[in-house]
């Protein structure tokens, strides 16, 4: 069985006034139909461009050079604006970090609702309310009948950011990319949402890129997980063989640096110094100014080795005794 | 709601009072229209007698308070030059005003902002260059100069359009207009063009400005990964959402025309209030001059208070919130 999205080689080059920046450079992943697949990596490492870059939609300065994006075998980069535009929202959908800026403000939710459905399918108002109404209740919004008539402003923030992933859902798409939905919300409701949105996933058999800055967001969601810095994909692999035995050591970094992994009472270890600028990335590796492990070879530039499940970008592996 | 519409009404009641205070002093100040008034060769009796039955022997305060008194009765006085109620004579010369307005703000905004939003979408390109510089042109030349070459270009060297004046009007609800005849229109072009230049570069750089800003939102980044299209985008998320300082523009710009079209009224002897205030003011005909100014304030505190309401309708969060 091949994948629902297979992205390889991907390429996305911002030529800024700054000077040329790879965002994201030869990113290589698959999505399993139904599956969760977490993308993680601190801020600016490219995980919102990778999003925007499967739609299709990076803007200039921005640019896709190189690489392919898939989808059931489809190839979508390259594709005209139309085609594109039809393809989104129908086949793949995306929820941003904060509701109340993606929602419009001056439009009932139900007016927005039926935009995005109208942008696909030509329903009657009944058949699209029913629909609207319907997945509201899926996504666990009380009295949906009533609260199409509301303005976004009149929903707290977690129901918000559930509107918001109704929006996503209305056209049944296979794959939803989300772009750390609940960083914007309070912890307790935080976790609610997490669980929702897993059980949503599994019962619609909807497939989810979980992107976040927080390891310990994705592994409670993700089935798999990526991690990328710099631009580039570092490690991959199944979750709890990634967490047991991290082979990179940034990911090693990551996860010395989450309150529930080190020791109690130990300090939390930091990663030292911060990402370079994508703009004057050292050559070769580009963690290899902030690594403790790094050699003379680290200069030159580690390929993306697979074995098994598990993916990794690095000349000296950990070995399984860094456990 | 109601609280708040009789709130407001109390504040205009008071605005309107102070306003008239201000302006029965200030055009009191203007100057004596007794020299204007009367022909110097007539006699002392004559004078006294005149003086006296325009009530200009009174002392200020008196004479305000005689026009406050009349003022509740709606009798603004007669007009010491045409002899004649003044509120008649404005209102004669008001619709032709109001339609001179209301084209020219109606089609700047017509224009000006489908184009300023098309500006503010592809700001790069050479259509968004060309309105940007056209845009420039309407607001730093002086209308007047270009009224003189609108006459000048299509009146006088081309001979396509009439230079002044009204034209051939035609009645509805008991008013003289000229948009709705052929030889009317043809009179209203050129001066409506004229006043509009200027309110038409303001609505495309703030069309352009708001939807610049909007376009980079995550509004329309979620609308787009929705799948909408961009003219759904543009049409049903940016519009709504740069509605409201479009709304205020047009509102200050309706009543700023309406009061002080005088440059281009004058320009194209287009026989409006504009006219009659100047004309008023050098024949200090004061009764004109009050009821004229007090007219202005009073249109712009309906204009504001509609102002208002339009905001509450395009802003739901203006709105008392509902429950939850
Ligand atoms: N429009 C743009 N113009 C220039 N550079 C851009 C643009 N958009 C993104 N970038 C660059 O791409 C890099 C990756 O950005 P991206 O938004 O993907 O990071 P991220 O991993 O999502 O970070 P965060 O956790 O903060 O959301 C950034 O360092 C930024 O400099
Ligand atoms: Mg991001």
């Amino acid at each position: 069985m091949s994948a629902l999205l297979e992205v390889s080689g991907l390429t996305t080059r911002f030529s800024t006034r700054a000077g040329v920046l790879n965002a994201v450079e030869d990113v290589s992943f698959t999505v399993d139909a139904g599956e969760i697949v977490g993308l993680v990596g601190e801020s600016g490492s490219g995980k919102s461009v990778t999003g925007f870059s499967i739609l299709g939609l990076i803007d200039p300065p921005g640019r896709i050079v190189s690489g392919s994006v898939k989808l059931d075998g489809r190839e979508l980069v390259g594709l005209d604006h139309g085609a594109l535009r039809s393809m989104r929202g129908r086949e793949i959908a995306m929820v941003f970090q904060d509701p109340s800026a993606t929602l419009n403000p001056v439009l009932t939710i139900g007016a927005q609702m039926q935009l995005a459905i109208a942008a696909h399918e030509k329903l009657s108002e009944q058949a699209a309310v029913a629909r609207c109404v319907e997945v509201l209740n899926t996504v666990g919004i009380p009295d949906a009948a009533a609260r199409i008539r509301a303005y976004p402003h009149q929903f707290s923030g977690g129901m918000r950011q559930r509107v918001a992933i109704a929006i996503a859902l209305l056209n049944r798409p296979k794959l939803i990319i989300c772009d750390e939905p609940t960083t914007a919300l309070d912890v307790s409701i935080q976790a609610q949402i997490l669980t929702e949105m897993k059980s949503l996933a599994a019962r619609l058999g909807t497939a989810m890129i979980w992107i976040s800055h927080d390891l310990a967001t994705v592994s409670s969601v993700a089935s798999r997980i990526l991690v990328m810095y710099a631009g580039r994909l570092i490690e991959s692999g199944p979750i709890a063989d990634v967490l047991r035995t991290p082979r990179h050591p940034y990911t090693l970094g990551l996860l010395n640096s989450l309150p529930g992994i080190a020791e109690p009472g130990q300090d939390l270890v930091q990663i030292r110094g911060a990402m370079p600028s994508l703009i004057a990335l050292p050559p070769g590796c580009a963690f290899q100014p902030r690594c403790g492990f790094a050699r003379a070879e680290c200069a030159t530039r580690p390929e993306l080795t697979v074995s098994g499940a598990r993916g990794l970008r690095c000349h000296f592996p950990l070995a399984e005794a860094a456990e | 709601m109601l609280g708040f519409v009789i709130q407001r009404l109390l504040q205009a009641f008071v605005v309107m009072l102070v306003i008239s205070m201000l302006v029965f002093t200030g055009v009191y100040a203007v100057g004596n229209p007794i020299d204007v008034l009367i022909s110097p060769d007539a006699t002392q009796l004559i004078r006294e007698q005149t003086i006296r039955a325009y009530g200009l022997d009174q002392p200020l305060w008196k004479q305000y308070l005689d026009f406050l008194g009349r003022l509740v009765r709606a009798d603004f006085g007669r007009s010491f030059i045409f002899n004649m109620p003044v509120l008649d004579l404005i209102f004669s010369r008001l619709p032709a005003t109001l339609e001179l307005t209301l084209a020219a703000v109606l089609g700047a905004t017509l224009l000006g902002v489908p184009l300023g939003m098309y500006a503010g979408y592809r700001p790069d390109g050479v259509a968004a260059k060309t309105i940007m510089a056209f845009s420039i042109l309407g607001f730093s030349v002086p209308t007047f100069w270009i009224g003189l070459v609108l006459i000048f270009t299509f009146a006088v060297s081309l001979g396509w359009l009439p230079a002044g004046g009204r034209g051939a009007t035609s009645t509805l609800f008991g008013v003289q207009w000229s948009f709705l005849t052929g030889d009317g229109l043809t009179h209203l072009l050129l001066p409506a063009l004229n006043l509009s230049l200027f309110k038409f570069a303001m609505m495309v750089r703030l069309a352009r400005a708001g939807t610049r800003e909007i376009m980079l939102t995550d509004t329309v980044k979620f609308a787009r990964a929705a799948g909408e299209s961009e003219w759904t985008i543009l049409s049903r998320h940016v519009l709504r959402l740069i509605a409201i300082p479009i709304v205020t523009v047009f509102g200050l710009e309706f009543g700023s025309t309406l009061a002080f079209a005088v440059v281009t009224e004058t320009i194209f002897s287009w026989p409006g209030v504009g006219k009659l205030i100047i004309d008023s003011i050098s024949t200090l005909d004061r009764p004109v001059m009050v009821a004229y100014l007090m007219l202005v304030a009073f249109f712009f505190i309906a204009i504001n208070f509609t102002v208002d309401i339009a905001y509450a309708a395009l802003d739901p969060r203006l709105r008392t919130r509902k429950a939850s």
